[in-house]
């Protein structure tokens, strides 16, 4: 059963990851294991119930004893469970155990929603994994406890604030199934002053949903090319960013991290310079005049107050941590592309 | 067997018509005592039931403080070090006198129960007097234990490093409490705590040893109180016996009142060693 | 043959009438006045008064439930906002677990059946049970306080950190679960010593009811397990009062160290809860089948073997939690291992309707309705014992829909039948027969039709708890919204069948069931003392052979004096030999 893909039955979700054959197969051995006990017991009874109903002529015969079939019914059993347990564990442990270099994934979860990061530090609301590849969660909760639950990959753990908790999964194909939180972590469904909010403003755990999409390796490449450092996938493989990748990265950014609210890219002035035709430019700042190059992009991004360009307010927040050096290179590169 | 023994009985007492034996006839001294109560048939049973009754609800006890044990054990054993340097805090030279005036206290409390069982009333409510003032002691040297602790700021969870339960200080004044109920304390943390030691050496601890303090003042909080009531139980069966309801047939509350104070003394004698002597050698 | 005081006329010498009252008249009438009853020391009318506000609690909770299944009928908001709905399914399970379930049987049937059914007068302390009953009033108006005050929505678990952080009245609300606990505690102490120091003679343990040995092991549990949730609570509300830090990791504590100490109260109070029920299905099946229970022993044990195994199983509430798996392991396995005094029970007393005499009485629906479903919440219970197939339905409503099986569909089934069971005995009425019967109907039709959907939903991936679900739920979400009113029109008959009798119901016969069991033997209603003349027991509970048609309340011709079908009759309509 390596890949199991079988598709939903009446009581199980569809079979999206290698260790959910093995979940169901346990899953409705017991099932049928009850079915027969359940028929044997209540059968029984019914019958009993039915024959032996009270009625003139009819005597109760007074209890005997049956020490051996008390004792066959005691030690039977503990086989069966036995079984039950032997399996259970063992399937347990591929359930907890990640193989070795799993991809890893990190999960903030906090009242009420999720955060993946990826290894490119790129970051979203939903998950996706490319298909046959173990993906390993390392999950961290922001608040209270919450719990990581995937009903088509037969997966669910704690997230504990204070610890590291783990989960993993290989998918079996590709498709998407939802992502819901399983340990109960509260809710808000009124304002401050006490009223109640509409139901679409009402979050809680119940509203913590998000989904797992698992795609072929290309598409998983180019989703991650999409939220993330577009450069990570070269340079993790030794080679340098294409310059037209760092240019959409840039442009990217420029309405991601929220420069689109002061500059324009059409020359027209708002709260602050336009970046059309800049680079290059000798600006007048109130330190003097100063080229705009790698640095001052640079030094105008982690400390705008430095040196601000005459005419303009000094309102820039300052983005120092909360923007990487690739980034800065992104940005940069974007700004020298908007030519006159 | 069961059936067989069963059998042989039966056989033998459908013999008989319908065997009773009638119910006590109150009017007789020697079989109906007042004391008696009117469920019990005997004053044996009655006296063997109240033992057990109370030796059951020992046996609660031991479970309460059971689960503050193994919370101490989890803590101790991931966290030695800051449970080391805390601990020097504690002073023995107190913890021992008052091990000593509890483990006292019990011995003049089993004297009771002797005196009380061989009839002589003024040495019982002795004895008792005797129980219930080391009780007080007790009390008292936890008080001026307490205290120092807390001008210290060696208190539990957020509280640690915040002596007299301060949040801040503004202006020379205390702002709002670090308990966490005050609203204004919500992003109050434990701070590092230098101070003194009780042998002597200036001890800088981290904000992590807070644990050990929850750990102390919630278990010796709750023997405390153990201690307030094994005391008002002392003083209750000291009004019964100075009333004269006592006798060598019938000295029940006593016995299970004192019992009861050997169960205090009893957590305390777990309590002293494992919060105030465990520790790595000097 | 037993002795016991069949009424003769002139009776045995006794203790005259005292401040107590006379204590051979009817202890219901012994005494009467308000006073009479809130200072009895009565363990038959502090039996009653229990009865009484379980069974209030029982309709708060009901009432709790109703209002979760309704607004779960429809997606969106069908009802309450989402903060409302969390207080609803919170007090649900809290007014259900520690107001109902938990004193139920043990204080309202123990409390009353128990000293009969060993021949002793009272249980050992009788105004530490008055005591036991003022405790329990006093955290039920804390509660009460608590759910008026702001409520709790941290579901009944209070697992931290959400129960320190959540702005309602969790301090209250714990406090009042912390001085109920101390009910339960006292009532099991009292039972212990009852038990070990005031059976009759004859009474030996091995023929002692198994109704006693199901309290005797209850109060087992009791005694050991609620002082450490009395703890457990003390400690979350010195974490939310001081801000101790002992489950906030910020100052070095572990949240998941609340789930242990709570569990490991709360898994022996689950035993607490259902063995009483099993019990009372022991009583049933022996009478409506007039049989001795087969393998008597084994229930005996069975029982205690229940107490002692669910010490040891509390992790199976924490797989998921990130426990190490050397701990996971120990405790599946300790699981399965418990499940076994379970099945042993249940195969005895299917057993002892093989050659039996089985009358289809309602308390005696109900007893095979306990066996039908006890017997699936009990293989329910496989599928989460079993690790990998767990962690797929840990949290999700096949968790709800199993306890509600064996919680519900044993202990309330169970509590339902014993009431019928019992009531001619505890008022001396006879309850309609007709309309008992219909309300089981109700009550065993809505009980499946509420939880079986809730399996199927759990299993297929719905988590619990939840305010709004995805739309493949809803139809799973209306068929349990139905089902629940189907149940709660059938508790309803039942229990307006109940106070009916008390009313309109005829005079009850001393044994009208016909039972060879002990507490039969006396007067019904018994008289304030239990019995005219202290009991010796010569025969067994269970001995139909050895008992007299005089004691099982059949003619001389071996045909029925007690009733049929409501009707007291004295002329042999039916014959139950």
């Amino acid at each position: 059963m390596n890949e199991p893909n079988a598709p939903a039955t009446f009581q199980l979700p569809e079979q999206m990851s290698t260790i959910a054959g093995d979940v169901d197969w346990l899953y409705y051995f017991i099932y049928w294991l009850s079915v027969v006990l359940f028929v044997a017991i209540v059968g029984a009874m019914v019958y009993w119930a039915i024959k032996y109903r009270e009625r003139p002529g009819h005597k109760a015969e007074p209890t005997g004893h049956n020490v051996p079939l008390e004792i066959a019914w005691t030690i039977a059993p503990l086989f069966i469970l036995a079984f039950l347990f032997h399996k259970g564990f063992q399937g347990y442990m591929d359930f907890d155990v990640a193989p070795a270099g799993a991809m890893e994934i990190r999960v903030n979860a906090k009242q009420w929603g999720w955060e993946f990061i990826y290894p490119n530090g790129g970051t979203d609301n939903e998950l996706h994994a490319p298909v046959h590849r173990p993906v390993k969660l390392v999950m961290v909760s922001a608040d209270v406890i919450h719990s990581f639950f995937i009903p088509a990959m037969r997966i669910k753990r704690d997230i504990v604030p204070g610890m590291f908790t783990t989960a993993w999964f290989e998918a079996t194909h590709v498709g998407q199934d939802d992502i819901m939180c399983a340990e109960y972590c509260g809710g808000r469904s009124k304002d401050p002053n006490g009223n109640e909010l509409p139901f679409a403003q009402m979050t809680g755990h119940w509203s913590m949903h998000s989904m797992v999409h698992v795609e072929t390796e290309a598409d998983f490449t180019k989703y991650l090319l999409g939220i993330g450092d577009k450069c990570a996938v070269f340079t993790a493989h030794g080679q340098s960013c294409p310059g037209n990748i760092l240019v959409e990265a840039g442009q990217s950014l420029y309405t991601k991290k929220g420069c689109v609210a002061c500059h324009t890219t059409t020359g027209t002035k708002l709260v602050g310079p336009s970046w059309k035709g800049i680079w290059g430019k000798q600006e007048t700042t109130d330190h003097g005049l100063v080229k705009v190059d790698e640095s001052y992009v640079r030094e105008s991004i982690l400390d705008p107050q430095a040196k601000i360009v005459a005419g303009f307010p000094p309102t820039m927040p300052p983005f120092r941590g909360q923007i990487t050096d690739t980034e800065i290179d992104e940005i940069t590169s974007y700004i020298k592309s908007l030519k006159e | 067997m069961f059936r067989r023994c069963r059998n042989m009985v039966v056989t033998e007492r459908t013999k008989m018509a319908n065997v009773s034996e009638p119910l006590q006839v109150p009017g007789h001294e020697e079989s109906h005592p007042d004391f008696l109560q009117h469920h019990f048939d005997t004053p044996a049973q009655q006296f063997g039931a109240a033992k057990l009754g109370m030796w059951v609800f020992i046996a609660t006890e031991i479970l309460m403080f059971g689960g503050l044990f193994c919370a101490y054990a989890i803590w101790r054993g991931q966290d030695p070090k800051v449970f080391d340097e805390a601990h020097h805090f504690l002073n023995k030279i107190l913890g021992a006198s008052n091990t000593i005036v509890l483990l006292f206290s019990s011995l003049t409390a089993a004297l009771a129960v002797r005196s009380s069982q061989v009839g002589k009333r003024n040495l019982t409510s002795f004895y008792l007097v005797v129980t219930i003032a080391c009780a007080c002691i007790f009390l008292v040297i936890k008080y001026f234990e307490y205290s120092h602790k807390f001008h210290l700021g060696l208190l539990p969870g957020h509280c640690f490093g915040h002596p007299g339960l301060s949040a801040a200080i503004q202006n020379g004044e205390e702002v709002g409490t670090c308990l966490r109920m005050d609203v204004n304390s919500a992003s109050v943390m434990p701070e590092w705590v230098r101070a003194v030691d009780e042998e002597g050496h200036v001890t800088l601890l981290s904000p992590r040893a807070n644990m050990f303090f929850g750990l102390y003042f919630v278990m010796t909080g709750l023997h405390g109180l153990h201690v307030v009531i094994g005391m008002s139980i002392l003083l209750w069966v000291l009004y019964k016996n100075v009333k004269g309801s006592f006798s060598p047939a019938y000295f029940t509350p006593v016995d299970l009142g004192a019992l009861y104070w050997h169960l205090v003394d009893l957590v305390w004698i777990y309590l002293f060693p494992l919060l105030y002597l465990v520790g790595k050698p000097e | 043959m037993a002795v016991v005081d069949i009424p003769v006329a002139g009776g045995a010498v006794g203790h005259a009438a005292d401040e107590h009252g006379d204590p051979h008249a009817n202890y219901l009438k012994a005494k009467s006045g308000i006073g009479s009853w809130m200072y009895t020391l009565d363990h038959k009318r502090i039996g009653l008064m229990y009865l009484t506000m379980v069974s209030i609690a029982f309709l708060v909770g009901g009432i709790f439930a109703l209002l979760v299944r309704l607004e779960l009928f429809t997606r969106g908001k069908t009802i309450v906002d989402a903060e409302t709905y969390n207080r609803f399914f919170t007090l649900h399970g809290a007014v259900m677990v520690f107001l109902f379930i938990i004193p139920s049987v043990p204080a309202a049937l123990g409390n009353f059946f128990l000293p009969i059914m060993i021949g002793a007068k009272d249980v050992a302390f009788p105004r530490i049970n008055m005591l036991s009953f003022y405790i329990y009033l006093v955290g039920v108006a804390i509660i009460l306080t608590s759910i008026v005050m702001g409520s709790v929505d941290t579901g009944w678990t209070f697992y931290t950190p959400y129960s320190v952080q959540t702005a309602n009245s969790v301090i209250s609300m714990t406090f009042g679960v912390f001085v109920l606990g101390f009910s339960s505690i006292l009532t099991g102490l009292n039972f212990l010593v009852t038990v070990h120091t005031m059976r009759a003679p004859g009474v030996r343990f091995a023929r002692m009811p198994l109704f006693v040995w199901g309290m005797y092991a209850t109060a087992l549990i009791q005694v050991l397990a609620t002082p450490v949730l009395a703890i457990t609570l003390l400690l979350l509300i010195a974490e939310r009062f001081f801000g101790i830090g002992i489950f906030d990791p910020k100052l070095g504590g572990d949240p998941v160290l609340f789930q242990h100490f709570f569990w490991f109260y709360s898994h022996p109070a689950v035993y607490i809860m259902i063995v009483p029920g099993m019990a009372i299905v022991s009583e049933l099946i022996a009478t409506f089948s007039r049989r001795a229970i087969f393998g008597q022993f084994a229930i005996a044990m069975s029982s205690i073997g229940l107490a002692v195994l669910g010490f040891l199983v509390w992790g199976h509430h924490l797989f998921t939690a990130g426990m190490s798996e050397f701990a996971t392991m120990v405790f599946s396995a300790l699981t399965f291992l418990v499940a076994i005094p379970s099945g042993v029970k249940v195969f005895n007393w299917t057993a002892t309707m093989y050659k039996g005499s089985i009358l289809w009485a309602s308390p005696m629906l109900y007893a095979m309705a306990f066996i039908f479903l006890f017997t699936i919440g009990g293989l329910t219970g496989l599928f989460l014992g079993t690790l990998s197939v767990d962690v797929h339905l840990t949290d999700t409503y096949f968790v709800v829909a199993h306890f509600h099986y064996v919680m519900m569909g044993g202990t309330v089934i169970a509590f339902l039948g014993g009431l019928l069971y019992w009531w001619p005995k505890m008022t001396g009425k006879m309850h309609d027969e007709r309309k008992a019967k219909i309300g089981f109907w109700f009550v065993f039709v809505g009980f499946n039709a509420v939880f079986i959907p809730q399996f199927i939903m759990g299993s297929r991936g719905m988590p619990r708890r939840y305010y709004d679900y995805l739309p493949q739920f809803q139809p799973f979400h209306q068929a349990s919204t139905i089902g629940s009113w189907i149940l709660a029109t059938g508790l309803f008959i039942t229990a307006y069948t109940l106070l009916e009798a008390l009313w309109k119901g005829k005079k009850a016969p001393r044994n009208p069931w016909n039972s060879a069991g002990y507490e039969w033997m006396t007067d019904t209603p018994p008289p304030l003392a239990n019995f005219h003349a202290a009991p010796v027991y010569t025969r067994g509970p269970y001995d139909y052979h050895l008992a007299t048609p005089e004691e099982l309340a059949t003619g001389p011709d071996g045909r029925e004096i007690g009733y049929k079908d409501g009707h007291v009759s004295a002329l042999p309509e039916h014959g139950r030999h």
